[in-house]
């Protein structure tokens, strides 16, 4: 303890101040969640333990593993192949393999299911072209595998992000020396580049596996049990708040161990780098059928995971925009990216301060910071509204008694929505800014200050112009996200107050995906704005 | 100078912010020291329908009355988990589908008590809560859909056939996580007893021709697809593909026959969407207002037409394409009882591994 204090007391500076007040505000809401933990376990727990547990537990890791696996394979090859080498429409597939982030994972699952059920578009055609009538086994999508794969494809631009912006600057000299070695390529890839961008890897894929541990979406649709979908039957099913807190509790602690797990797996193993001299790796110019290999294999991934489904959508836009689009979806836009810029540049500011602390700390923040950013994004959306909603009206409470103001301003405003957005997103730009530290490693900042400057002059003088693309990549992640959020959304917002997301998801949850189509459409839209805008602004540099 | 920027940065965010919600503060502040005058021109109602005809509703009630309706929408259980937070600050009505649902919210005192001539006379007292605390605004039956060409109508008799080894490896239903189906389970413990219900339950999963997934519309795509001969679905979902934009979905409506089942014992399963008044309603006589409304008999007629739900006002009659189905017998429960049993019905359907 007393060691804690004097740790803190040497560090004090404006950093330390600011990222301790902003982790004392994410673990507010959590902390009314993690009280509960301690609550009595009841006769539903034991019926939870009986009869829900086991399959759901299986199902979840199940479906963890092979999406983490795939989306890490997937994620990184393609971040090598762009990095490295140089083909066909390369420029275009460097932010256009991002955009399958703009769709929202539970509406990829409804268009896919709409493509191929009995009434998509290839049985129909089969049906009233051929009279081939198929057995519907081979096109069922709802099922364990199907949920993989809806995962993978609308997730794994996480992984190639963070691993394409660790690889294009940081590879350079290892790979290079490699080559001038006559290393081959496939060498290269699983000795050289998995290695070394194993953090940004591991970074990527956590982010992919929050989110598919959070997801409700998807699996409630494919009738998959998983983990969710026991908090939720306990909540709303067995109306057992306690018990469904509890077992989202029992979620985060695994979480929280897995990634403990893994960093102890990576030891002490850093790689950063003591030169100045950060050069960009040059891509080496393809030929002949590896250069169609290269280009086949990025389009495949990119038609499956976006062309694919962005048409339908479109196609299924036709059918309804006459009563669908209105002016008022004007508004509904504005409001959209409004809250969506707004969280997401707090975020940001807040996640480069509390990486930055925790970098050059080697006391108990470098330990505590960084798990709890993770918390937020660990319990799902609607457990923490809860911990939000009581929060927030307890200071409106304060503020009306003490006669601040006439009604209960905080809670009905938006200032709630946002709020819950930092806590719940938090994770995600951290874990870019985090990694984007993690490879200039503190060699530069240690210079810096040692010159006399101090933490905030080192940073804007020297870790900024490093880091730059990691923290606006950070950001973009956190925009997109808030753009597709939903269960914070709809629950915490205030009246009349809709976004692109609450629109498309009020529309699907009714079965009326046609009328889904046109939010959903604007959702990508400006999600692959902000993405292309992110690379053009990259590129210039 | 570089501290300065990064305070500068901040304080910019935050006022960002703060102008934002200082925007929406004002604005309700402004109608709030309205309040004081005219406190008589808005209502606030959480609701978890999503429907177009619903909020063309709202504006036509504006219009009419000059009462704004301010809107929340959200899934039902967590809008009643943010009144239980909210306390005294809260919305004046809460419109949601099922009255389980609706009974949880009163369960959790969140509603009150509501008398109104016009409401007794436009809604059956079956479709009300008994407190009168809710009221029903739609009506919908969970019916069994059949492939006229694969099953003879007379092969179907009652809901508790469906458990029948003569059903094996052809019924198609969704996924117990649904409220329909708990809601469905929750009246046969009421007319059948919990054992029963359970046995029935068993036997279903038993006969059921694959793995519970997707909506009710997937388990009609399923039957004429050929995947199961019969399927269990609320009548709105059929209606609204029998009138699909998309003909391929008109082509599998239309060679589905439904069947009413237990005409000649309980009755066929009927549900609402109901609205009730909030215990703390600041604007009660608007809420009052807005259900008198909804439940009149021209938006009883806009409702079923936009919806293929059933009316409840008795002076008005169905869409036509409801109408062809024909008047059928209902179940005779109080809907609470739905809502008094939902926890049970969860319990069973984990019991039997219900998907």
């Amino acid at each position: 303890m007393l060691k804690w204090f004097r740790d803190i007391r040497s560090n004090l500076n404006t950093w330390t101040v600011l990222s301790i007040v902003f982790v004392g505000l994410i673990l507010l809401p959590s902390l009314s969640i993690i009280l509960q933990f301690s609550a009595e376990t009841n006769e539903n727990w034991n019926h939870i333990k009986e009869f829900m547990l086991d399959t759901y537990i299986v199902n979840s890791v199940i479906l963890v593993l092979f999406v983490g696996l795939f989306s890490a394979i997937i994620g990184s090859s393609l971040a090598w192949l762009i990095s490295a080498y140089d083909f066909p429409l390369r420029r275009f597939f460097q932010w256009g393999l991002i955009l399958p982030l703009a769709i929202p994972p539970y509406i990829g699952a409804y268009t896919y299911h709409g493509i191929l059920n009995y009434t998509g578009v290839i049985q129909t055609t089969l049906r009233n072209q051929w009279d081939v009538t198929v057995n519907q086994q081979y096109f069922n999508i709802m099922n364990m595998p199907g949920a993989i794969f809806i995962f993978v494809i609308f997730l794994f631009p996480y992984v190639f992000t963070i691993t394409k912006a660790f690889l294009a600057r940081q590879s350079t000299s290892l790979v290079e020396n490699a080559r001038i070695l006559g290393t081959s390529s496939w060498r290269i890839y699983f000795k050289i580049v998995l290695p070394i961008a194993r953090a940004s890897i591991v970074a990527g894929v956590s982010l992919v596996i929050l989110e598919v541990l959070n997801d409700y979406g998807v699996v409630k649709y494919y009738g998959i049990q998983t983990f969710t979908t026991a908090i939720f039957q306990t909540w709303f099913g067995l109306g057992d708040l306690g018990s469904a807190i509890k077992l989202s509790g029992t979620l985060m602690l695994l979480i929280l161990g897995l990634i403990v797990l893994e960093r102890i797996l990576r030891g002490r193993k850093r790689f950063s780098f003591t030169t100045t001299k950060v050069t960009l790796l040059q891509p080496v110019k393809l030929k002949g059928r590896s250069k169609w290999l290269a280009f086949s294999y990025c389009m495949f991934i990119f038609t499956i995971a976006f062309i694919i489904p962005f048409i339908q959508l479109i196609y299924w836009a036709f059918l309804t925009y006459e009563q669908g689009f209105s002016t008022e979806f004007l508004q509904v836009i504005g409001n959209t990216v409004f809250v969506a810029f707004a969280a997401a540049a707090m975020i940001t500011v807040m996640a480069v301060v509390i990486s930055n602390i925790s970098r050059l700390n080697r006391g108990l923040i470098a330990k505590v910071f960084p798990k709890v950013t993770i918390l937020g994004y660990s319990i799902p959306g609607a457990v923490i509204a809860v911990g939000i909603v009581s929060l927030f009206i307890g200071i409106d409470e304060v503020i009306y008694q003490w006669g601040w103001a006439s009604s209960y301003i905080l809670s009905t405003s938006i200032v709630m929505l946002i709020f819950a957005y930092i806590v719940r997103y938090l994770a995600v730009a951290y874990n870019s800014i985090d990694s984007g530290f993690e490879r200039i490693g503190i060699h530069f900042t240690e210079a810096s200050r040692m010159l006399g400057n101090n933490v905030t002059k080192s940073f804007f003088k020297v870790d900024v112009k490093l880091i730059r693309g990691a923290i606006f990549g950070g950001f973009i992640l956190a925009f997109i996200d808030i753009l597709k959020e939903l269960p914070l959304t709809l629950i915490l917002r205030p009246f009349n107050f809709e976004t692109l997301a609450t629109n498309a998801f009020n529309y699907a949850t009714n079965e009326m995906i046609h009328e889904a189509a046109i939010p959903s459409i604007l959702i990508v839209c400006i999600s692959a704005i902000s993405i292309y805008f992110f690379h053009y602004v990259l590129e210039r540099e | 100078m570089y501290k300065k920027i990064l305070f500068y940065s901040f304080l910019v965010l935050f006022m960002l912010v703060l102008a934002a919600c200082g925007n929406d503060s004002t604005s309700e502040s402004d109608s709030s020291s309205e309040d004081e005058s005219s406190s008589k021109d808005e209502v606030n109602l959480y609701t978890s329908r999503h429907y177009d005809i619903d909020e063309e509703l709202y504006e036509q009630f504006e219009d009419e009355t000059g009462v704004k309706v301010n809107v929340i929408e959200g899934s039902a259980d967590e809008l009643i988990e943010r009144m239980k937070r909210e306390g005294k600050q809260t919305a004046d009505l809460f419109y949601t589908a099922d009255a389980g649902r609706l009974h949880r919210a009163k369960e959790e005192d969140l509603l009150q008590q509501v008398d109104s001539d016009v409401l007794k006379e436009n809604i059956p007292d079956k479709l009300t809560d008994a407190d009168k605390e809710w009221f029903g605004l739609t009506k919908r039956a969970r019916v069994i859909v059949y492939h006229k060409d694969r099953v003879d109508p007379s092969e179907l008799s009652t809901y508790e056939d469906l458990a029948d080894s003569k059903w094996k490896d052809r019924i198609l239903i969704r996924s117990s996580a649904n409220i329909y189906n708990q809601s469905l389970l929750a009246s046969f413990i009421e007319l059948n007893g919990r054992d029963e219900a359970k046995a029935w339950a068993e036997g279903v999963v038993d006969n059921m021709a694959r793995e519970p997934q997707g909506g009710d519309r997937d388990q009609a795509k399923g039957v004429v697809a050929g995947e199961g001969d019969i399927a269990v679905m609320n009548t709105y979902y059929l209606g609204g593909m029998l009138n699909s934009a998309d003909e391929e979905e008109v082509k599998v409506a239309e060679q589905l026959g439904v069947f009413f089942p237990n005409q000649d014992t309980t009755g066929t399963h009927v549900n609402v969407s109901g609205i009730g008044v909030t215990k703390h309603a600041e604007n009660k006589e608007n809420a009052v207002k807005l259900i008198e409304f909804l439940s009149s008999e021209d938006v009883q007629k806009q409702f079923a037409s936009a919806n293929y739900e059933y009316p409840v006002n008795p002076d008005v009659e169905p869409a036509s394409t409801l109408k062809e189905w024909g008047d059928f017998k209902e179940q005779d429960i109080n809907l609470s009882i739905l809502g008094e049993n939902n926890a049970e019905a969860v319990r069973i359907f984990n019991e039997v591994n219900w998907k």
